[in-house]
């Protein structure tokens, strides 16, 4: 009766989990975006980011958002390792795609990528959060022309947004953040994806 | 080299006793690395538990190194040298092809240990002036690091023999830490 109450106690207030992917090409600022997720939401000082240089391999934050817990996994962007990032689909409950708003020659390949990531089956039903990067810098371009570039097909029955952020000051951040915790936890994925796990 | 070493990890832990531990397959290169760091004198011991346990002591942080494989009754001892581990740096040799299902097998049984769950995790693809030797995508694949979803890690290409990597490893091993994620 006891064990009973006590899941039934955990059921109700303990915070769901989710894991969030943070993708994107090589010099997006995946890695600059997550230190600063961790400085907006834990109150830590961030890596700086001129002491941040090319993720090979994973960088993890972790945060509270409300009565969700969120674990981000920022992946390597560089042309050879993006094959490991399919990997990590079936426990994401969500995607950020990070793409360089001021780096237009390079957003052939983010789109293409991304494309790709899409088509993968092992990500279907995650929502999506594409992020135009870097609008500290004047001329980087907005998210409305970022969309209309990537030009994206696949994204009709999709939950998703496209927004304006700043890795380095902070802008659009907590707002996208918020959308994405709303989008994962309304989710049929994130239904999918707890079914199947065993609480922890 | 040395003096890059010092700045680097002078101030990362304070005062209190660290440990990093460099472990891979015999003949990964880890020794040569060791000596690569010119941080102190390589001191080899064999303990009576009886393996073979390099220690180099740089400030208060200690490196200890010895081979993973091999002999199952000398393993709980390893034990010994868990505790406030905050790191574990990965040596493979990328060219012994035959060897790497081993060098995987007992990676992730060493991830497995509870007193290492929060350690952060670098891993040297070693060995790449040897013809034939895996790239960092390679080695990637065949560590199968994608396993790893609960602490960070990273890859580095390394040739101890020529020096090159090494310092690019043990940059992001510093910040890592630094930023308190480990």
């Amino acid at each position: 009766m006891f064990s009973l109450m006590y899941g039934f106690w955990k059921y109700m207030f303990s915070k769901t989990e989710f894991h969030v992917l943070i993708l994107g090409i090589d010099k997006a600022g995946k890695t600059t975006l997550l230190e600063k997720l961790k400085e907006l939401y834990l109150n830590l000082e961030g890596l700086p980011p001129d002491r941040i240089v090319p993720t090979v391999g994973l960088n993890i934050g972790r945060i509270e958002v409300g009565n969700a817990k969120l674990v981000f996994w920022d992946l390597g962007g560089q042309p050879g390792l993006r094959s490991i990032w399919e990997k990590y689909y079936e426990e994401a409950h969500a995607v950020i795609y990070v793409v360089d708003a001021n780096a237009p020659t390079r957003f052939e390949d983010s789109k293409s990528a991304l494309e790709k990531v899409l088509r993968h089956h092992d990500v279907q039903g995650a929502p999506l959060l594409i992020l135009a990067n870097k609008q500290d810098l004047s001329s980087a371009v907005s998210s409305e022309e970022v969309a209309r570039y990537l030009d994206l097909k696949k994204l009709d029955e999709r939950l998703y947004m496209f927004e304006a952020v700043s890795g380095f000051d902070g802008r659009g951040i907590k707002g996208s953040v918020d959308w994405l915790v709303d989008a994962m936890e309304r989710s049929k994925r994130s239904e999918m994806l707890r079914s199947r796990t065993p609480a922890a | 080299m040395g003096i890059l070493f010092t700045r680097l990890f002078s101030s990362l832990f304070g005062n209190k006793e660290a440990r990093i531990l460099v472990l891979g397959l015999d003949n990964a290169g880890k020794t040569t690395i060791l000596y690569r760091l010119q941080m102190g004198e390589v001191v080899s011991t064999i303990p009576t538990i009886g393996f073979n346990v390099e220690t180099v002591q740089y400030k208060n942080i200690k490196f200890q190194v010895w081979d993973l494989g091999g002999q199952t009754s000398i393993r709980p001892y390893w034990r010994c040298y868990f505790p406030n581990t905050q790191a574990i740096i990965y040596v493979v040799d990328s060219s012994d092809t035959d060897r790497l299902a081993i060098a995987k097998d007992e990676f992730h049984a060493i991830l497995e240990e509870e007193e290492l769950k929060g350690a952060v995790v670098l891993i040297f693809a070693n060995k790449q002036d040897l013809p034939g030797a895996l790239d960092d995508a390679a080695v990637t694949e065949a560590l199968e690091l994608h396993k790893i979803k609960s602490r960070q890690w990273a890859i580095f290409k390394t040739s101890a023999t020529k020096g090159e990597g090494l310092f690019e490893g043990l940059d992001w091993l510093s910040n890592t830490l630094k930023s308190g994620s480990g």
